[in-house]
């Protein structure tokens, strides 16, 4: 057994019972990170960590990162690091400050030692589209691992660190970790800063990231959350302690599935497995509920997320011009160094995606696409948060079958019920700025599938309480992908 | 709603400083054909055009402001340190004038 194996919380212990050293665990972890085999990393950072750890005497040993050795998805910003979310574009560029959310991690004594791959700039989720190609899946290398922070759920799959930060603007955390079998979690829109996160999306965009279990969820959130005055969206409501009720019981807790969505799935070994899970969450006392949500708006969730999430890009990487920082591609004239740097820095898929949302602004679409997009998505948060009412937490199937060969990946049907709700409904959390969480749900054929609970802005004490009582009676927990010598 | 060609999204693309290959062109015409059909569902939400444009994911005000102190900025060399080509203490470009 290696002490980088455990918790956060069991590692921290271990530290403070001098059981093991933060250097111990930070040369072990960079150890590991150089055997990646899952091509999770943009860099790994031995002489920052080292220095890090040999900096630790000014840190507080108290803070459950004390020591802790992490890796962060490299769409934020990190002072003197070279930072490229996985895109050509951003080559060479080397911010002049830490995102906020980096500089909480380092001052509560976390040690950085690696930056992750991802989808191009965030904008994909299979985790195939980053400048230095795709990651695999730790449980079978032949399968995907998701996205777009896929890095990170490949290194916390196979066990380089036990968190990630990653970001989510439509499940990408919250799907790769299905995918993985680790905890995917996205508090509220606003509850973390965001200042220093590459903008994709920014009404959607949402700090979140992996831990190996619920417990680690909590208590990162309550070294995250907090108003930040770089950030106007974050929020000024009053941290929690968010471990305050993990061990609570789950008893009277109402816990909602939406029966649209769960008809969605086809596959019956994903449905089953779910549904003898529920049956032990009612069996401790949980009270199932069923809702239903009108299938049209099921269906106009990823076609309200695509062009909504497609405008907002467009218009936020206007900046990536190679002038004043970027991967510059010289040319005869001003604009000439523009065109040419955009064109050679983007890939296709990026370049077609920023036409889809641009034509989608245009004056004459203006009202069919963009605007008729954010109606719909007014009347699919309305329906979601009805739903909410009446229950604690929404309570679904992650993700619609275990991690998917790279060979079929474009083999489905995007106009199936599968594809736009049982693969794709979880971006109402991010229409509607909810907390969500996912965790194991079980194994299909060796593999690991996660589970998602949902419940109300702000709400996190009784997600994360619920989402701690599912993880004990489900029994899943720590899980790290076995590595075939 | 405008009809989309290869003529419009070419124009589109020049509008966002990038050029695209042909056959590139042709992918996004599918993706378009896609987009469309997908666009058609939300199109069948009863009442939607009655609905409310939501922007943000809920209601949120901020009074913040911020307090008039004086504070280093940051330093010329951290500012222009990634520019590709630097003069004076500014970023070189191609002449715009007399070229």
């Amino acid at each position: 057994m290696s002490y980088l194996d455990l918790s956060i919380k069991d590692i921290h212990e271990a530290i403070l019972n001098h059981e093991v050293t933060p250097i111990e665990l930070v040369k072990e972890a960079l150890e590991r990170a150089h055997n990646d085999k899952h091509n999770s990393f943009e860099c790994i950072l031995d002489d920052e960590a080292l220095e890090a750890v040999n900096n630790l005497a000014s840190k507080d040993k108290n803070n459950i990162f004390y020591g802790i050795p992490i890796v962060i998805k490299d769409n934020y910003s990190t002072k003197d690091i070279e930072t490229t979310a996985s895109s050509n574009i951003l080559k060479g560029y080397i911010p002049v400050f830490d995102a906020e959310v980096v500089t909480r991690l380092k001052e509560a004594g976390a040690i950085i030692i690696g930056k992750t791959t991802m989808d191009e700039l965030a904008m994909g989720g299979t985790g195939t589209t980053g400048h230095l190609g795709k990651q695999t899946n730790p449980w079978d290398a032949e399968r995907m691992v998701g996205g777009s922070s896929s890095g990170c759920a490949s290194s916390i799959a196979s066990g380089v660190t036990p968190f990630a930060l990653g970001s989510d603007t439509g499940d990408s955390v919250r799907k790769p970790a299905s995918y993985v079998g680790s905890i995917g979690f996205k508090p509220t829109w606003g509850r973390i800063s965001r200042f220093g996160l590459f903008p994709f999306a920014p009404s959607l965009d949402t700090v979140a990231y992996f831990t190996r279990n619920v417990y680690d969820a909590a208590i990162s959130l309550n070294v995250l959350a907090g108003r930040d005055n770089k950030d106007m969206a974050s929020s000024s409501k009053e941290v929690e302690d968010y471990t305050s009720k993990l061990f609570d019981t789950i008893k009277g807790k109402k816990i909602c599935v939406i029966s649209g969505i769960l008809d969605s799935f086809s596959n019956e070994k994903v449905k089953n497995l779910f549904l003898t899970q529920l049956d032990k969450l009612k069996e401790a006392g949980a009270e199932i509920i069923y809702e239903d949500i009108d299938k049209n708006l099921l269906l106009s969730i990823l076609p309200t997320y695509y062009i909504i999430s497609s405008c907002e890009a467009t218009s936020n990487t206007a900046s990536l011009d190679g002038i004043k920082f970027g991967n510059r591609i010289e040319g005869d004239a001003y604009e000439d160094v523009v065109i040419n740097t955009r064109t050679q820095g983007f890939s296709e898929r990026i370049k077609r995606r920023f036409v889809i949302g641009s034509y989608s602004l245009l004056k004459e679409n203006r009202e069919e696409l963009f605007i008729r997009a954010k109606k719909s998505r007014r009347m699919i948060v309305d329906a979601f948060n009805e739903a909410l009412k009446k229950c604690d937490a929404i309570y679904l199937p992650a993700s619609s079958s275990v991690a998917p060969y790279f060979k079929d990946i474009d083999n489905v049907d995007k106009l199936s019920d599968e594809y736009l709700i049982a693969d794709n409904f979880m971006a109402y959390a991010n229409f509607a700025g909810l907390p969500s969480i996912t965790l194991p749900l079980g194994f299909i054929d060796g593999l690991p599938i996660g589970a998602n609970l949902t419940s109300k802005i702000f709400d996190e004490v009784n997600l994360l309480s619920i989402a701690s009582n599912v993880e004990r009676i489900i029994g899943l927990k720590n899980l790290l992908a076995k590595e075939e010598e | 709603m405008k009809k989309v060609t290869k003529e419009v999204l070419r124009d589109t693309a020049s509008r966002l400083m990038f050029t695209m290959k042909e056959e590139e062109y042709d992918t996004l015409l599918s993706d378009f054909d896609l987009i469309i059909k997908q666009m058609d569902l939300i199109a069948n939400i009863k009442g939607v055009d009655e609905a409310t444009p939501m922007t943000f994911p809920y209601e949120i005000s901020t009074n913040y402001l911020r307090i008039d102190e004086v504070e280093a900025p940051l330093d010329i060399k951290d500012a222009l340190k990634n520019a590709k080509d630097v003069k004076d203490n500014q970023i070189e470009l191609p002449k715009v004038l007399n070229r």
